[in-house]
């Protein structure tokens, strides 16, 4: 080949290697199996849309190149130590930018601080239990100001119990009630969480305090404890089986109660296996699958698309994992740079606002601050609903909240 | 063909050693990998597990389904030293030794009398109480929430890094192996084995089945509660539900995958069982290793068609490893896959090469690499191993007004006889007549309805056979009761009485040797005895039949009993083959040994015996010398069933 | 007041251990001719219930998709008994117990993979309201496990008394040895045992799913405590399973209400061990002689 047959070929080749397109990689996790596999499975789904979404765009614009998302997906069983361990393996995974996802609140106090000590940007999409981020506010495991990795992106316990609460005592008007939380950290955490909360509130009595197991199919014990105390309504805390135990329990005893708890009574384990023992249930929802504004009705139409089916397992879960993806992505590209630090502080200071499927976010995040949890934060009490099971799905219990989800929207 | 173990256990020993120190090599390369050392941390932890949980599957070859409770116990205990009492790591262990050892011997009580399926049972329940207890106590355990925990240092204040936890554990595992090692290649391990293959002969040679099993469970347990308290730090995490149905299943079948009774295959099916989710998350890497086993399966199969030896063991891994193959090629997802690929190797390891992996490969191993064996000790004289008794004084078997009901059945209906001292018995009685039956309990297998059975001065009739044996008593089986998987030598030495005086821990430490070789020295004598010394070191279920009823008589005289029973000892034998045993008779009779013959050989007993006993019934018929009883009407009787007066021949 | 949660609770208690005491029947028609269960039952129970769920939901007719269901948990006790616990037997070990739960665990992961992990529903015919008898609610789903297990427990006794093939598998479970001189092969004895075990565990699956829903642990405790009922009543006691099975369930369910909802399983596996140290045949099973 002659001088200039060479040249060709170095251009043709340079313009080759440059057409190709790079690629980041983003961790996915939560339980895939078992009774919490709805909210693992709703927030990956709901997560690889929005990456598809933007790989179909081109990918992501870090500095002067577009980067398409690559996924990795780890199944944590919702089992803590297994949690530790995926969180040991994708914290050494040195070419892993973030990690997105985890349903449960054990797994995530077992496994988030191989993340932070790595300083890989983390954001929990579901987990509730308050203790997730409590447990960097104090010792030992306090992070000083502007240091930490870990952002929540979904309603904790506490927000929750606050919009539950209010629903039973000053909506409902029950003084009597009853706990039926499960025995792992996400249950004594939100069971600790409503106790306090209504010890606080005067002529209100919690007059029986029960938990079960995981997989536990009996709860008649529990029910007539509560019953035989007279609760006029019973707060429950747990994950879908169970829950659905609880309702079909309270059917076989004709013990017909308000009944209301976590935001987990939406889960289609539950309205499945309780049936019509299921409807009037009440929970604090973040996302309702209804489509009551542009966006959640984008989202949903997508969701069903892709995935095919008619009811979105875990509503609050699928969109929670989309719009953590959305301002992951929006701080990536804001950081122009795959560096944990450097997309940890643009998480904390997004200078644009992020079009999700539940809302219009602005600056949802601020530089941390141990004094102040909210920092790390996404949501906030008006962001939270209160939703209904009614026939297999869950809706609007109160038509202003749908309003005041609107009105936030504009 | 027949396999001595010697070699094996020496090439073995030197592939483990070589294993200890691959692991400590990987431990410098992938050193800066955090996941790595977690993941070859845990892979050392499961092989101290598996060590332990060898115990009761590879040695007693029960199935323990407990051992992951006793992991979490030891896990917790150690846990909770930690946290409320701020231990190091060395004080933290040895709380969990203690932990595993004492509930070890507890649970093994009840444990103790059962076998197979309720062996499982008993252990199930055990693990599910455990971790249901750790569960519930929540104030002490945290319950399902679980602990925290940080790695403390060795002795005190301070913590390890993840690194530095790794060479601890391997260290650790160093010494369990050495320690290990040594008790079960010593009596205990073969105690253990006897114990396995015949529970009646060990009680019967003095041995004691209950001693060495609730040992061997108390040991296993004792290192797994060990593996379980370095396992907490390891992941500086607890829940009870780690510890649950699932993980022991797990550790089974990584020790059965493993293999039995080497550290290398506690090793092996550790790392099986640790790196195989990882395994499953590489596909191209999973489709080699699955393709060669389907390979070396099928072949093995096809090879088998071609002999025409096809059954079941070589069938069902082929096609074990065709679904394998099938399954994970037509899968995108393998991790879905995961229980139902790991059951299909299992399955066609457990049905194919029942002696696990390594097992096999140690076998291939030794027939291919022939080592010379250590030379065995010279055969002590027989005088310090079986020393002559005076004759004269009183009786050494005094039988009195002896029943033996079953139900409906007489099996004896008041038999009363004397053995003297040195004096040689014979028993004999048509088929059913209840001579096994008064042997029986004669030797405390039995416990008699009336009567009394003094032995040698002591009463002994309801104490069982290892007290029986204790106060000399020994006897050999009409069905043989060999202990089939150890050797001749073996068998001998490992029913001495009096030759192992070391307690365990120094044994562990490695000075039985001189005791060990003294033992074998005095077992050489007694093979000698019956004409056995070449066949020292043959395994004994590859011995020929009449070899392995010679075997049963030295084994017998290891205990040094003051009467020895022998039930049919001649049955099956060839005519050369009864003629030696009439010289090792005589021997015997020589050295002043009381013995009971039972036999149908009547030459055997009219050259042997002193006296003889008929039985009919349940009830002795006639007594005196052979060549009168052999006339007496009654006794033709009794065998041929009609008063014909024919000469009954030899 | 007392009394009606002690009464709920009994109730409550006795219908899952008839549920028990079903599968422990299972568990003895196989034990009976081969000395040997199936531990991987606790699969068998979830593939049978999976399979009753798919055919149900083609929308045939409930009772004939029972029916095949019963037939497809046969076929299933006949495919463990093949694969898992034929070579066993014929080697005289205790292999079988290894076999058996290998193939539980790769039943359970075929179940996964074609039904999903969710636990789901099974439509039953049977009405989800309760009635009131006294201060007690008893639900139909509680009255048909009652009803179920009594009524195929002694069907298949019927069977084993009245017909030749059920005195065939007797004769084996009696003596193998004069069996097979006899012409009765003892494999298909064994093989038929299995079978009906198989059936057993797949009626349990149908008739506790409308309580435990269908999933891959919807019997995974059961299994434990089915044991239990065998073992304290004998593994070859017969009917003395049912007052095992009646007595293990409501200790449960007091145990429960009275002590703490976590200790729910703790009476009985003390009983099971206490059981096995001090009568191990059983409260209704009959001493064995060692014959050596």
């Amino acid at each position: 080949m002659n001088r200039t047959g060479h040249y060709v070929a170095l251009a043709l080749l340079t313009l080759a290697g440059a057409a190709q397109a790079d690629s980041i990689k983003i961790a996915l996790t939560g339980p895939f199996s078992g009774g919490s596999a709805p909210m693992g499975v709703s927030t990956r789904d709901g997560a690889k849309l929005a990456i598809q979404e933007i790989n179909a765009a081109g990918g992501l614009k870090i500095g002067a190149k577009k980067y398409t998302i690559d996924v990795v997906e780890r199944d944590d069983e919702a089992k803590n130590e297994r949690g530790a361990l995926v969180a040991q393996e994708l914290s050494s995974m040195t070419d892993l930018v973030a990690v997105v996802g985890t349903a449960n609140t054990g797994v995530v106090l077992a496994g988030d601080k191989f993340y932070q000590q790595a300083k890989k940007p983390r954001i929990i999409s579901v987990a509730a239990g308050s203790a997730a981020m409590g447990q960097w506010t104090k010792e030992p495991t306090v992070v000083p100001k502007g240091e930490l990795y870990v952002f929540r992106f979904s309603a904790n316990d506490g927000v929750q119990s606050e919009v539950i609460i209010e629903e039973a005592i000053k909506r409902q008007g029950l003084k009597k009630l009853a706990i039926l939380a499960d025995d792992t950290n996400y249950g004594v955490s939100g069971r600790d969480d409503l106790v306090k909360r209504l010890a606080a509130i005067p002529g209100v009595e919690v007059v029986a305090n029960e938990k079960f197991s995981i997989g536990s199919k009996d709860m008649t014990a529990q029910l007539l404890k509560a019953k035989s105390a007279g609760a006029q309504g019973l707060f429950v805390v747990g994950i879908g089986p169970e829950l659905a135990a609880i309702a079909n329990g309270m059917g076989k005893l004709g013990y017909k109660v308000p009944f209301m708890g976590s935001w987990t009574l939406s889960m289609g384990n539950f309205l499945d296996n309780a049936g019509a023992a299921a409807n009037g249930a009440m929970m604090p929802q973040t996302f309702i699958q209804e489509d009551f504004t542009k966006r959640a009705q984008t989202f949903i139409g997508a969701y069903k698309a892709a995935y095919k089916v008619d009811r979105i397992p875990s509503p609050v879960s699928a969109a929670q994992g989309y719009d953590s993806i959305k301002l992951l992505a929006a701080a990536i590209e804001q950081a122009g740079s795959t560096d944990g630090t450097a997309i940890k502080n643009a998480l904390e200071n997004l200078n644009k606002p992020v079009e999700g499927a539940i809302a219009k976010w602005t600056h949802p995040y601020s530089s941390w601050d141990p004094a102040h949890p909210e920092t790390h934060e996404a949501f906030r009490k008006e962001r939270v609903v209160v939703g209904v099971a009614k026939d297999g799905h869950v809706t609007f219990a109160h038509e202003e909240d749908k309003k005041r989800l609107e009105s936030l929207d504009r | 063909m027949a396999t001595s173990t010697f070699s094996r256990n020496q090439v073995i020993r030197g592939v483990e050693l070589l294993a200890l120190i691959a692991l400590a090599v990987l431990g410098l390369v992938l050193g800066q990998s955090a996941y790595a050392v977690g993941l070859l941390t845990l892979l050392v932890i499961y092989g101290i597990s598996l060590i332990g949980l060898d115990a009761t599957v590879g040695y007693l070859g029960q199935v323990n389904l407990a051992h992951a409770g006793f992991m979490g116990l030891g896990g917790y205990a150690a846990g909770l030293m930690v946290a409320h009492f701020g231990v190091g790591l060395l004080p933290a262990l040895c709380v969990s030794i203690l932990i595993g050892l004492v509930l070890g011997g507890l649970l093994a009580v009840p444990a103790l009398r059962l076998e197979g399926p309720q062996f499982a049972l008993a252990t199930l329940s055990f693990g599910t109480f455990a971790v249901l207890c750790l569960n519930e106590l929540e104030s002490i355990t945290n319950g399902a929430q679980g602990l925290s925990l940080v790695r403390p240092a060795l002795l005190g204040k301070g913590t390890l890094d993840a690194q530095t936890f790794y060479w601890v554990c391997l260290a650790l595992l160093a010494f369990v192996w050495l320690g290990a090692r040594r008790l079960m290649e010593g009596r205990w391990g073969r105690a253990i084995a006897a114990l396995k293959d015949s529970p009646i002969a060990t009680d019967a040679m003095g041995i004691g089945t209950l001693r060495h099993k609730v040992l061997a469970f108390a040991f296993g347990s004792a290192l797994g509660a060990f593996a379980g308290g370095l396992y907490a730090f390891n992941l500086g995490f607890l829940q009870p539900q780690a510890f649950g149905y699932e993980l022991s299943v797990t550790l089974l079948l990584g020790s059965v995958l493993g293999g039995r009774k080497t550290v290398w295959g506690a090793l092996v099916g550790a790392g099986l069982v640790v790196l195989l989710p990882n395994l499953l998350s590489n596909r191209s890497v999973f489709l080699a290793f699955a393709g060669i086993g389907a390979v070396l399966a099928i072949g093995r199969a096809l090879l088998a068609m071609r002999r025409r030896e096809l059954a079941f063991p070589t069938i069902a891994p082929a096609l074990a490893m065709a679904l394998l193959l099938g399954i994970a090629l037509k899968t995108p997802d393998l991790e879905s896959w995961r229980k139902g690929l790991f059951a299909l190797i299992l399955f066609a390891v457990v049905v194919g090469l029942p002696d696990g992996l390594m097992g096999f490969v140690s076998q291939a191993l030794a027939r291919l690499v022939r080592l010379p064996l250590p030379p065995l000790p010279t055969a002590a004289p027989l005088d310090a191993v079986l020393p002559n008794r005076s004759a004269g004084g009183r009786p050494v078997l005094d039988v009195s007004g002896l029943k033996l009901y079953f139900g409906g059945v007489r099996a004896i209906d008041g038999v009363s006889l004397q053995v003297a001292p040195g004096e040689v018995l014979g028993l004999i009685g048509p088929n059913g007549s209840g001579k096994s039956s008064l042997v029986n309990v004669v030797t405390g297998l039995y416990t008699p309805t009336e009567g009394g059975v003094t032995l040698d001065g002591q009463r002994i009739e309801s104490k069982g056979l290892l007290a029986a044996s204790r106060h000399g008593v020994s006897r050999t089986f009409q069905n043989l009761q060999i202990f089939g998987d150890l050797s001749a030598l073996d068998n001998v030495s490992v029913s001495l009485r009096g030759a192992y005086r070391l307690i365990w821990p120094l044994v562990a430490a490695g000075f039985g040797d001189a005791e060990e070789r003294a033992a074998q020295s005095h077992a050489l004598a007694l093979l000698e005895l019956v004409g056995l010394t070449d066949k020292a070191r043959i395994r004994a279920r590859d011995l020929t039949y009449s070899d392995q009823r010679f075997m049963e008589i030295a084994r017998a005289l290891a205990s040094k009993p003051v009467l020895l029973v022998l039930d049919e000892p001649a049955a099956g034998m060839s005519k050369p083959d009864v003629a030696k045993l009439k010289t090792v008779i005589a021997r015997i009779k020589a050295r002043g040994i009381s013995i009971i013959l039972i036999e149908h050989h009547l030459d055997v007993v009219a050259e042997l015996t002193d006296r003889v006993v008929v039985l009919d019934g349940g009830k002795e018929i006639a007594q005196g010398v052979a060549e009168d009883v052999r006339r007496n009407p009654q006794v033709i009787e009794a065998y041929l069933g009609s008063a014909a007066h024919t000469e009954a021949s030899a | 007041m007392d009394f009606s949660i002690f009464g709920q609770m009994a109730e409550s208690g006795a219908a899952m251990g008839m549920a028990y005491a079903l599968i422990a029947y299972g568990f003895q028609l196989t034990y009976a001719p081969s000395k040997s269960v199936n531990f991987g039952q606790a699969e068998c129970v979830m593939l049978s219930a999976f399979i009753a769920l798919t055919l149900i939901g083609t929308g045939m007719n409930y009772a004939l998709a029972v029916g095949l269901t019963l037939v497809a948990g046969a076929a299933l006790g006949m495919l463990v008994e093949r694969v898992a616990v034929r070579l066993a037997l014929q080697q005289k070990n205790e292999g079988w117990i290894l076999l058996t739960i290998i193939f539980g665990l790769f039943g359970g992961s075929v179940a996964e993979n074609i039904w999903g992990r969710d636990d789901r529903p099974l439509p039953t015919p049977i009405p989800a309201d309760p009635i009131a008898v006294g201060s007690i609610s008893v639900t139909w789903y509680e009255i048909s496990i009652v009803v179920g297990a009594l009524a195929l427990m002694i069907i298949i006794e019927l069977f084993r008394r009245k017909t030749l093939l059920g005195k065939a598998v007797e004769a084996v479970a009696a003596d193998p040895e004069v069996a097979g001189l006899m012409g009765i092969s003892s494999n298909t004895a064994i093989s038929l045992a299995f079978a009906l075990s198989g059936a057993t565990a797949a009626f349990a699956g149908i008739l506790i799913a409308p309580i435990t829903t269908v999933g891959p642990t919807m019997a995974a405790g059961l299994i434990l405590k089915a044991f239990s009922v065998a073992v304290v009543a004998g593994l070859e006691s017969g009917f003395g399973v049912i007052v095992a099975g009646l007595v293990l369930g409501m200790l449960e369910s007091l145990t429960s209400v009275y002590i703490g909802s976590g200790w729910r399983e703790a009476p009985g596996i003390i009983l099971l061990v206490a059981i096995l140290a001090l009568r191990p045949n059983g409260l209704f099973g009959k001493a064995t002689v060692r014959k050596v």
